[in-house]
């Protein structure tokens, strides 16, 4: 039986540097062993304990879709320890990734609904990954429309942007991406998330919302959301917490009896009114 | 449930037999500490003591526990082997609050999901033998207020009772069936089962400390933000002593570390009672304050424990009453609670 604590070995593969400030990168690995592949099958949504042998683990969300073979992506911020070795790396060293950890945005609830999907700054990589599950040619008749809103604070610090560029072009998805402040060589919106969202004004019917954001940008979303007449159960969103086994046995990521790790990170707006406001 | 009868002094020689056999962590005396500890050859076991002042719960889960090892390799470093070792042992003499401290740890660590190997290994080679407490040892005792009794078979695979000048053995579970031998063959009477039933009444009766730590479940659903919390923990030094010496307390740390070109990922006890617990690395803290670390430690034992497995996560064994350098006493905070 597999130990849950125990990474996979993997290789880094490709690095891509997502941001001008150069603190973002993306890190493509490829597992060692290929029956492990298998074992990592994981959903939009969850996330995974970067192992870095002699550095420690770091929770982050997975930014690839599962429909993407052979390899599994995560885009991460140099902050800590861990994720500032992790920059450090370079393609073709070994280390480890453990999970994958946590649920997942609701697949079969998002099933034949419209799919409102809301990021600022950094907080993208994991509706990243529901896009690209979502626009694969094998799942995009099981959702409704799909709208993107995404913004960030420069054109430099938006993350994917071929990938952006690439959905803009097709007719299945409305993206609206937007920066708070643009520069000579941006042509696209201006504006703040929240006002984008105001001004797209996705009808709440058959329409889910998935929004990750930094908390001022939540806090100002979350009431044009309310005026548009979505519930609280159609507003979905992912925690982040300070997390170590990723288990629900280290005993530090809990917000009242649930663990964001083994619970979450993926709540909706119902369900975090029914815990405590600590986190 | 099979039933013996020991001379009072063969104890000691028992347990010492089985180191033989086994290792056999039982009550010794370092210093001024009673503490669980491998019985070694020149070890004599202190079953006339009160309670240990660790919890045994370091049996199944060490203080610090080497999860893995990696090494150094022309592409980094790679993760090299795991460890898990786990030999048969034997916990002789734990004290019913802790003996119950087990089951309670053993909802988390062994769930159906993510089991944790490394505490399961250790609690599957273990036959946890209960010394009853047939005189309750500390007037900070309340067991009988979180669903035990001073005289109880509740985690125990043998539990042994002092009826006078005898003890009083009885095989509880199939693991404790196999060491039965080395209890001799002296089949208890009926006499003896009497005269244990009463001691038991009388021992639940002696626990004169009780808390309502049921009752107030419905009112920590209800009071997560009570002023209550704002004065609570006041005088809370943030030492962590109450958690590192409870039985049930499992919250833990994952760290690395290298030596040379080697290296091991490693686990130890952390404590909610710390700052950096919760502190990530953009700075937030979703607990800033002990307020919400005190709020965090009595909800955990007294609602979310509850709210995730159904059991009060704790066993009333008072030893964060008696040690805590401030007197925080857990038990006047339950009794304040239940009148909010």
């Amino acid at each position: 039986m597999q130990n849950p604590y125990i990474p996979y070995p993997v290789v880094v593969d490709k690095i891509t540097t997502e941001v001008d400030t150069k603190d973002i990168k993306t890190f493509r690995f490829k597992f060692i062993n290929p029956e492990d592949e298998q074992k990592y099958a994981y959903i939009p949504g969850q996330f995974g304990e970067l192992s870095i042998f002699g550095k420690g683990e770091s929770p982050i969300g997975i930014a690839s879709s599962p429909t993407q073979k052979g390899y599994v992506e995560f885009t991460v911020m140099k902050a800590g320890v861990v994720t500032s070795a992790l920059h450090e790396m370079e393609e073709g060293e070994v280390m480890g990734l453990r999970g994958p950890l946590g649920n997942s945005w609701p697949l079969e609830y998002l099933e034949g609904k419209n799919i409102v999907i809301v990021g600022g700054g950094f907080a993208f990589t994991t509706l990243r990954s529901m896009i690209n599950y979502a626009l694969h040619e094998d799942n995009r008749k099981r959702f409704g429309d799909i709208t993107v809103i995404y913004g960030a604070r420069t054109p430099g610090l938006l993350l994917y942007k071929d990938e952006l560029e690439a959905w803009s072009s097709r007719s299945d998805i409305n993206m609206n991406v937007t920066v708070d402040k643009g520069d000579p060589s941006w042509k696209g919106r201006e504006g703040f998330v929240p006002a984008v969202c105001k001004d797209v004004a996705p009808s709440k019917d058959n329409s889910v919302a998935l929004i990750c954001g930094p908390p001022i940008m939540i806090r100002f979303t979350l009431p044009v959301f309310f005026d548009l007449g979505f519930s609280k159960e159609n507003i979905i969103t992912s925690l982040e917490m300070r997390m170590k086994c990723g288990i629900g046995k280290c005993g530090r990521c809990n917000v009242g009896s649930k663990y964001v790790c083994k619970d979450g990170p993926v709540f909706s707006l119902a369900e975090l009114d029914a815990l405590t406001p600590e986190y | 449930m099979e039933k013996r009868l020991i001379k009072k002094d063969a104890l000691a020689g028992i347990a010492r037999k089985m180191t033989g056999d086994f290792a056999v962590w039982a009550p010794v005396k370092k210093e001024d500490n009673v503490l669980f500890a491998p019985l070694g050859p020149g070890d004599e076991p202190f079953f006339t003591y009160l309670n240990s002042k660790n919890a045994p719960k370091n049996v199944f889960f060490p203080h610090t526990e080497t999860m893995m090892k990696y090494t150094r390799t022309p592409q980094g470093m790679v993760f090299s082997s795991e460890v898990n070792e786990a030999g048969q042992s034997v916990l002789f003499g734990v004290r019913p609050c802790d003996a119950h401290s087990f089951v309670v740890l053993d909802k988390l660590f062994d769930q159906e999901k993510y089991r944790d190997q490394y505490y399961i290994a250790k609690r599957q080679n273990t036959t946890v033998i209960t010394l009853a407490c047939v005189k309750p040892p500390y007037v900070t005792c309340f067991c009988t207020s979180v669903d035990g009794e001073p005289v109880s078979s509740e985690g125990a695979d043998i539990l042994l009772t002092d009826i006078g000048d005898e003890y009083l053995v009885e095989i509880v579970t199939e693991k404790g069936a196999k060491l039965a031998g080395y209890f001799g063959d002296t089949k208890a009477d009926t006499q003896a089962e009497a005269k244990k039933a009463e001691l038991a009444a009388k021992a639940k009766e002696a626990i004169k400390s009780k808390i309502p730590a049921h009752e107030v479940k419905p009112i920590l659903d209800k009071n997560f933000d009570h002023p209550f919390w704002d004065t609570i923990h006041a005088k809370c030094l943030a030492c962590g002593t109450c958690t590192y010496l409870c039985p049930t307390c499992h919250c833990f740390d994952i760290s690395d570390e290298v030596i040379g070109s080697d290296g091991i990922r490693l686990r130890s006890w952390d404590s909610c009672m710390f700052p950096l617990f919760t502190k990530e690395t953009s700075g937030h803290n979703p607990r800033p304050s002990q307020k919400e670390r005190w709020r965090q430690r009595t909800m955990h034992k007294f609602k979310y424990y509850i709210d995730m497995f159904n059991t009060i996560g704790c066993v009333g064994c008072g030893r964060c009453v008696m040690y805590c350098p401030v007197n925080l006493d857990i038990r006047k905070v339950v009794e304040d609670i239940s009148k909010l």
